[in-house]
């Protein structure tokens, strides 16, 4: 099924019968727990496009279909884009895909997630209902936020039609300032940068090196690039990077050492804890879920790891949830496994 | 139902946290918004989350609805009791647990207050950043349950964006933890959903806040307008330069006026309307970005700026002091918090200005311009009889926020004061899906009912049908 209109998707939901996999654009349909059972996939892909954009509002309504990288450049037009740059996005991933896995980049550290630049979002659950929730101006709290609740739930509560998007203005210049270091000195040197206020836009350790980014007026980035302790200033900042596992992990930021010594390659949002690491077994993944909280990205064909750990204390609440939103478990059965 | 019965259980495990007497009770009628009152059947006061959970289920045990409450300073009677119920107070739970510089948090019990965190944190060069005007007496609970902006939330984002975690009673007394030791969601973010729902899905009893560093450098400006839509149109070509600045407040005579006969913040008593401009960061990008600034207000009739700390701290202490101020120009008024789009600002002004003058009641206007959120004084007299003149006047406003592509309420909350204009915003089917989320905390309704969503009984004979959202009317968003 590939619905081109907000109607349609509506109807192909409504009219249709048994489970259903929403998919975007597929570069992450790997990541949280394999599906199982499934009926009908449900692109997104056909529902693109920039429904309503006000430059001087910075804000943006979006088909969930929309590649991200094609509203950057709508965006970039006017001098303006969306805080957010997932790795993902090279790769053709679209909004609706990364709100549904809540994935982000190294800009986090500046501008936070999904959950923070979503302003509001419209929704077809599972037995049809088209619902709406906040808005199009960035100050809001009239009634519940589930947009927030659909940041996560891969494809579990309803399917996102439509988004709606803080929007900020692009920097005049960047500068990024690499400090070769180990993971250790990485929280260490976290610390300095944030009290010199140098005030950086990412913080991100990978490839051995602690990369600092600034963002700003020319004059300032390049200051604020020499004041930083221990930096040589490089070009942009660019790594591929591989692994047999891949897996996102959350902890406190000063336990990146400790969160490291499980992964053979890792990248971090060093100030803000979050960690996207290669890891080379299942074993290791399974030594790492017992500490920390985490979401299985990638695992080789044919492995049968489990996504997620031990059930943190609100997993009764999101069975709770996913009860009241899709009481007859149509939409992404799997993805949630073992938890439900 | 048994009320004797919970009195007991509750008065068995809070001992003295336990009032039953009359006239005690009339302290917890009511919240900010003083138009409405309910005494409740009685208010326990607990003094640790064991507590809380043991009176919750007490509750649930005997089907007896309760609210949380924090200062009761909240502004739509988010914290309104019912006759049949209890209140919950949170002002025992006043602890700074911890404050870690290393990873830039602090663990908080819930009855802190917003400034408090801020001071625990000082001597580390930390600060919490949303900042309401009421951060001196408001809750960190309270700021959680309302999602509480504040003048800084234009630059660093509002309570949502600055909480990492949340200790909960569930409404059926269950304790359960939402978010974690760091912004990475094993799952649904029910931390984020849990946020702003105006204390319908449990009670907060300890709080993870993030902590920032104090910007290097800041700077602020006072620009003064012949008119509010001059001032209206600076904002506008401000945020469209892309500078972001930390904060840009607007007052309108009449509020400035207010504020002179209260405090000296050195504001001119005839400027017809003023912006309070401020920029951080660091000191090099401040500069360069403060001459772009006044670049903008090329229209401005004068232009001051803040000469030192002190300077600065006279201003702000004259915006933060005006809704107190509005109460010397009028015995009574109601506070409006919708927003705009902020390319319709001057708009917005000017439509609101002619419906109080035809209305023959003045407006006062002092509000959070760099994001669109209008805070319109309703100036009225309740022993002239203008009550409800003032009352349909401010629903209008409200709501007309809504027709311009906005939203009733920017940080104060439904509660009980706009659960009625709602449909205005939102189709039933929206309404009922955010049931879905309450239904699945909240399955029997215990838990601070009769708030945020419309209600026959509240509603009464304007049950508010559903019309299409403007900018569905208007083509611009669809809903099939
Ligand atoms: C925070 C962060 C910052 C990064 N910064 C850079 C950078 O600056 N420059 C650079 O070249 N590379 C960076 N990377 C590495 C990047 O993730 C990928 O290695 C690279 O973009 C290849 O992606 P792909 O879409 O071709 O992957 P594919 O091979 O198409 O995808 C394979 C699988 O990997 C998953 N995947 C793709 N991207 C990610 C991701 N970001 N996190 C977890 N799983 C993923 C996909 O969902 C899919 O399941 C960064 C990664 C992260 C997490
Ligand atoms: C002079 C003045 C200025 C103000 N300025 C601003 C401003 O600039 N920005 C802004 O956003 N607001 C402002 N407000 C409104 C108000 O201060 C905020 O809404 C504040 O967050 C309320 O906190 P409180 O502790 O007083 O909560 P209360 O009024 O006691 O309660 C508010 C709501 O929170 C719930 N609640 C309280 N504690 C808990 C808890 N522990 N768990 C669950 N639910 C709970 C209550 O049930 C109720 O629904 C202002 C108010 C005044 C009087």
């Amino acid at each position: 099924m590939k619905p081109t209109s907000l109607a349609e998707l509506r109807d192909a939901v409504r009219d249709s019968t048994g489970t259903l996999l929403v998919k975007g654009a597929g570069t992450a349909s790997g990541w949280a727990g394999t599906p199982t059972g499934v009926d009908h996939e449900l692109e997104t892909t056909g529902l693109t496009g920039i429904v309503a954009y006000n430059p001087a509002d910075m804000t943006v309504a979006v088909r969930a279909g929309t590649r991200f990288s094609k509203l950057q450049e709508e965006l970039a037009a006017n001098g303006q884009r969306i805080a957010l740059d997932p790795a993902r996005v090279q790769a053709g991933a679209t909004v609706g895909g990364l709100i549904a896995t809540a994935d982000s980049g190294p800009l986090r550290h500046g501008y936070g997630g999904p959950r923070d630049l979503l302003i509001g979002v419209t929704m077809v659950l599972a037995d049809g209902t088209v619902a709406r929730s906040g808005g199009h101006v960035i100050k809001n709290v009239a009634g519940y936020d589930l947009g927030k609740l659909l940041c996560g739930s891969f494809g579990t509560l309803g399917v996102i039609a439509e988004a709606v998007l803080r929007v900020h203005p692009l920097p005049p210049a960047t500068r990024t300032v690499s400090i070769p270091c180990d993971v250790t000195e990485a929280v260490e040197l976290t610390g300095r940068i944030l009290e010199a206020r140098l005030e950086p836009a990412a913080l991100e350790w990978y490839g051995g090196a602690l990369h600092a980014r600034y963002e700003g007026l020319e004059s300032s980035v390049e200051l604020r690039a020499a004041a930083t302790p221990g930096g040589t200033v490089d070009h942009e900042a660019s790594r591929v990077w591989d692994g047999e596992f891949v897996v996102r992990c959350g902890s406190r930021p000063s336990q990146l050492p400790a969160v490291a010594k499980h992964a053979t390659a890792i990248t971090s949002s060093v100030a803000v804890g979050v960690h996207t690491l290669a890891v080379d077994s299942a074993t290791a993944v399974e030594r790492l879920r017992d500490e920390f909280e985490l979401t299985v990205c990638r695992r080789p064909a044919g492995s049968d790891l489990p996504a997620w750990g031990r059930p943190h204390p609100a997993v009764p609440l999101m069975r709770a949830v996913k009860q009241r939103f899709d009481p007859a478990g149509r939409l992404g059965p799997g993805r949630f496994a073992p938890w439900f | 139902m048994s009320l004797d019965a919970l009195r007991d259980e509750l008065t068995e495990v809070l001992r003295d946290g336990v009032i039953t007497d009359p006239a005690h009770l009339r302290t917890y009628e009511c919240d900010a918004l003083t138009g409405y009152r309910v005494v409740p059947a009685l208010v326990a006061l607990p003094r640790d989350a064991a507590q809380v959970a043991a009176a919750v289920r007490a509750c649930a045990a005997h089907g007896v609805p309760f609210v949380a409450r924090g200062a009761g300073t909240g502004l739509s009677g988010g914290a309104l009791p019912t006759a049949d119920g209890i209140v919950i107070s949170l002002q025992r739970l006043r602890r700074v647990v911890d404050v870690d510089p290393v990873d830039r948090r602090a663990t908080v019990e819930p009855g802190v207050t917003n400034l408090d965190i801020s001071l625990a944190a000082a001597r580390y060069g930390l600060y919490y950043s949303p900042d309401p005007s009421s951060q001196q007496v408001c809750t960190i609970g309270g700021n959680v349950a309302e999602n509480s902006g504040g003048a800084h939330c234009l630059k660093y984002g509002f309570t949502a964006n600055h909480i990492l975690a949340i200790d909960v009673v569930l409404p059926d007394g269950t304790p359960t933890r939402l978010g974690g030791d760091a912004p990475h969601q094993a799952g649904y973010d029910l931390l984020g959903a849990f946020v702003g729902t105006e204390g319908t899905l449990g009670i907060v009893t300890g709080v993870v806040v993030r902590l920032l560093h104090t910007p290097a450098t800041v700077r602020t400006l006072v620009a003064d307008f012949d008119s509010t839509k001059d001032a209206g149109d600076a904002v506008t070509a401000i945020i469209a330069a892309g500078i972001l600045p930390a904060a840009i407040e607007m007052m309108d005579n009449l509020a400035i006026q207010a504020v002179n006969a209260t405090v000296d913040a050195g504001f001119d008593p005839d400027t017809a309307a003023l912006l309070i401009v401020e920029l951080d960061g660091p000191a090099d990008e401040v500069q360069a970005r403060f001459t772009e600034l006044l670049e903008k207000c090329t229209r401005a009739t004068r232009v001051t700026v803040a000469r030192d700390a002190a300077h600065r701290a006279q201003i702000w202490q004259g915006r933060k002091a005006a809704f107190a101020a509005v109460g010397r120009l009028s015995p009574n008024y109601f506070v409006q918090d919708g927003v705009v789009p902020r390319t319709r600002l001057g708009e917005a002004l000017t439509r609101i200005a002619a419906m109080g003058d035809a209305a023959g009641i003045r407006v006062a206007n002092v509000f959070h311009a760099g994001d669109g959120n209008l805070h319109p004084l309703v100036l009225y007299s309740e022993a002239r009889g203008e009550h409800d003149r003032a009352e349909a006047l401010s629903t209008a406003i409200a709501e007309l926020c809504v027709e311009l592509g906005g939203s009733l309420s920017g940080e104060h909350g439904i509660g009980t004061d706009k659960a009625c204009s709602m449909p205005r915003m939102f189709s039933a089917d929206d309404l009922a899906t955010m049931q879905r989320l309450r239904a699945a905390f909240d399955p029997r309704g215990l838990c601070n009912p009769g708030k945020v969503f419309p209600t026959p009984r509240l509603c009464g004979e304007r049950p508010g049908p559903y019309r299409p959202h403007p900018l569905e009317a208007a083509g611009v968003i669809e809903r099939l």
